[in-house]
């Protein structure tokens, strides 16, 4: 199969978040890994004051979130948030 | 008893080969035959008045005629005897023509003692003939047309403004087929657009038409006059009542896929409409590519964005039933898979595109503006390589026959092509150009004409790429030359294949297929828009290839053989049906698992005195097709099809095979 990239795909816009992690609030449950639909988030590498790996942007995905609020909504320690980029 | 027996010439079809007059000699020797006679051309209007006038001249209280297939002139001549007041079921055709003289035209003597035994057997049979009277249904007043392309939409306007209820079903989310993706329309230069759009609204806001689209046929049960079907509307999860057709929802919604409708050349969102002109203007939420699933929800963006709160993530499937007397078939085509032509580079280059790729490039509402561009880099193609018949006329690739638009669309796509790229050139691979429409042949000269558009007579045997150039090696068959061409595009124009699904639509409802799967028509030129099944009638490509003329006079053809039928008071049937004979049935009910309509059943006789209740066989007469599978497997000889009683084929097989 070839694939074809659309031609006019500089004609499409999509909303564009960027994602702030409040590290410290983080008690690594994961929800928001796994189920953010870009797939863009994993643990940290490093603790936090509670000894729990956070969520961290995948590198060189930095501008894929696509601002759909979905971590924000089910994070229950509003540890995480995205904001509009425009 | 007095039969008369009528021989046709056929001109020299028949009378060429058979000797007519031993015919008639031998003829009017048979039991019960009174008269016999031959004649030049008995399906004119002289031949029919002769057996009008022998049938009342010599009281003939039964006639056989031997002419062409009944195929071609069964109701013809029914009409005629009718007319003198003879029950039509009273007669009985021998084909001496396509059975006998066709086939054996180089052995005139055995073809002569063929027809006569043919004639012989036909005597046989009618003499146990029985009077029949049609019968008759009540007729629903509604009309289901399938696909919403030119041809369903032509039909349905048709029907529509003759009075009558229809119900226009369409697959995808809007109307328009293949039309709608076209660029401009040979032989005119019409913008295709521009004819369609106002059709699609018209028939959108048409007070007897109910379009539904998105949605598809489920079941069909019934017959003439009266189908129930069940049609599945698929979940668009936008409510259509409160959708604007803004397109908010589509400005903020954050995936990107291939538009279908732009053949994946341009992009669409997961909630869309496929083309801006969309009939009717709703949104379609596609939940294959939407971040959401059927159970979890995660992205609200357009539902939030959403001014009327048109968006319904838990939308269903929606099953309608509805009740027609009459279904028109307007399901089209699609373009044989471009992966399929892999000896011209189709499926492996991105720049080897297809016809329907290149009216979408060509289409000023279409990705690019109605620039063409090359997919692989957007480029604009300087040398452009035309190939027709790719797939069609090709017995290896399944397709022998002619997909006929090609040689048109070419020519206009290489002129339309020259009007954006002046300084471009193309180049045309074809085989014949076949032009035969009124001011085809002319719109192909004057494109020939055209500076920089050569036409090559020859077969291309090979595309490859060579940097980011398309190489096409074919043979130039005038000149005799072998040629390369580095070209910037390839254009295939790929065979016209039947749509898919077409094979399951046409088992639903009991239609044959070509061996292409081509709908069937009963018979080419005296009942082409009607197909086998009674009642189902045909429009557009999903028949055969056809131009927009061609499908738009066929979808009116459709249409007025719709409003003939439900003009009628009641539907009226062929007798041609199976009856029981309670004295003999014996209640195995071996016929009712056989028989393939479900015309039977299974019933206790009301009560007698003292004696058990009988079980026995009932047909269902309008459900019964007269195809005479119960009377095979009845081991009493209990069930019969009227008019092909086991009595009347039984003489009928005796009197071919007995000697005199
Ligand atoms: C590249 C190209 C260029 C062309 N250029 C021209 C031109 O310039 N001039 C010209 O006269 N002709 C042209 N044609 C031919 C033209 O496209 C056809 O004649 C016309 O589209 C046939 O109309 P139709 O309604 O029969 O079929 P279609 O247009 O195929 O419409 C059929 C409709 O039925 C729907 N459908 C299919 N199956 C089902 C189902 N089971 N249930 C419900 N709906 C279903 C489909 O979604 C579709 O909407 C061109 C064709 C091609 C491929
Ligand atoms: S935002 Fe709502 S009303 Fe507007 S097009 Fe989308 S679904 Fe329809
Ligand atoms: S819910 Fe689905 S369709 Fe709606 S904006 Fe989000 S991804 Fe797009």
């Amino acid at each position: 199969m070839v694939i074809r990239k659309p031609l006019n795909l500089a004609k499409f816009k999509v909303p564009k978040g960027r994602v702030i992690v409040l590290a410290e609030r983080c008690k690594e449950c994961g929800l928001c890994i796994e189920y953010c639909p870009k797939q863009i988030l994993e643990y940290s590498e490093d603790y936090n004051e509670k000894g729990f790996h956070y969520p961290v942007v995948k590198a060189g995905m930095e501008n894929e979130c696509i601002f759909c609020l979905f971590c924000q909504e089910i994070c229950p320690d509003f540890a995480i948030f995205s904001e509009k980029e425009e | 008893m007095r039969i008369g027996v009528f021989i046709c010439h056929c001109g020299k079809n028949i009378a060429g080969v058979v000797d007519v007059k031993e015919l008639v000699e031998r003829a009017s020797k048979l039991k019960d035959v009174v008269y016999a006679t031959d004649y030049v051309y008995l399906c004119s209007e002289p031949g029919q008045k002769e057996i009008q006038e022998k049938i009342e001249e010599l009281e003939l209280t039964h006639v056989v005629i031997a002419a062409c297939s009944p195929k071609m002139h069964a109701t013809t001549f029914a009409r005629a005897v009718k007319g003198v007041g003879l029950n039509p079921y009273l007669l009985e055709i021998a084909n001496i023509r396509e059975h006998c003289s066709w086939v054996h035209h180089d052995k005139p003597e055995i073809a002569t003692e063929k027809a006569f035994r043919l004639i012989k057997a036909a005597v046989a049979k009618v003499r146990l003939a029985e009077p029949l009277e049609p019968i008759k249904v009540p007729l629903t007043r509604k009309v289901l047309v399938i696909g919403g392309g030119i041809a369903g939409i032509r039909t349905a306007l048709d029907i529509a403004n003759g009075g009558f209820e229809v119900y226009l079903v369409e697959r995808t989310p809007s109307l328009g087929g293949h039309m709608a993706q076209l660029s401009e329309t040979f032989p005119t230069l019409d913008c295709s657009a521009c004819i369609l759009t106002p059709l699609m609204v018209e028939a959108a806001h048409h007070k007897n038409i109910h379009v539904i689209t998105y949605a598809e046929v489920k079941n069909i049960k019934g017959i003439i006059g009266n189908f129930k079907v069940t049609i599945e509307k698929k979940p668009r999860y936008v409510i259509p009542e409160k959708c604007t057709g803004c397109g908010d929802c589509m400005d903020v919604c954050p995936v990107i896929v291939p538009n279908e409708f732009d053949q994946g050349l341009g992009a669409r969102k997961a909630i869309y409409v496929p083309f801006p002109q969309a009939v009717p203007l709703v949104y379609t939420l596609d939940l294959e590519n939407c971040l959401n699933t059927q159970k979890l929800v995660v992205c609200e963006q357009c539902y939030k964005a959403c001014g009327p709160r048109a968006i319904n993530y838990l939308m269903e499937p929606q099953e309608i039933e509805i009740e027609v007397g009459a279904v028109v078939i307007a399901t089209g085509f699609d373009l044989l898979p471009i992966e399929n032509l892999k000896e011209y580079g189709g499926g492996k280059y991105p720049d080897v595109v297809t016809g329907l790729e290149f009216e979408r490039l060509l289409s000023a509402s279409g990705p690019t503006g109605g620039v063409v561009r090359r997919p692989s880099d957007g480029k604009i193609p300087k040398r452009v390589v035309f190939i027709q018949c790719a797939g069609s006329r090709d017995p290896e690739h399944g397709c022998p026959y002619c997909s006929k638009i090609c040689c048109m669309y070419t020519a206009k796509q290489a002129l339309l092509y020259k009007h954006v790229v002046p300084d471009g050139e193309a180049y045309v691979f074809f085989i014949d150009v076949r032009a035969a429409g009124k001011r085809y042949e002319e719109f192909v000269q004057r494109v020939m004409g055209e500076e920089r558009i050569v036409y090559l007579r020859g077969k291309v045997s090979k595309v490859f790429q060579r940097e980011d150039k398309l190489v096409v090696w074919g043979a130039d068959t005038i000149s005799g030359m072998a040629v390369e061409i580095e070209a910037d595009m390839v254009v295939l124009a790929p065979a016209v294949v039947p749509s898919k699904g077409t094979a399951d639509l046409a088992k639903l409802l009991k239609v044959s297929v070509d061996e292409f799967g081509f709908l069937s028509e009963v018979h080419p030129k005296l009942r082409p828009v009607e197909s086998v099944s009674p009642g189902v009638y045909l429009a557009g490509a999903a028949q055969a290839p056809k131009d927009i003329s061609e499908t738009a006079a066929q979808a009116s053809a459709a249409a007025s053989k719709v409003l003939s039928l439900l003009s009628q008071k009641e539907a009226t049937l062929e007798p041609i049906v199976a009856h029981v004979d309670k004295e003999l049935c014996i209640g195995c009910g071996l016929c009712w698992k056989a028989c393939p309509f479900k015309a039977i059943t299974m019933v206790r006789e009301e009560k007698r005195e003292g004696k058990k209740r009988r079980r026995y066989a009932k047909v269902e007469e309008a459900v019964c097709q007269g195809c005479g599978v119960c009377m095979a497997i009845c081991e009493k000889k209990a069930i019969n099809v009227a008019g092909f009683t086991y009595d009347q084929l039984s003489a009928q097989v005796k009197a071919l095979l007995e000697d005199e």
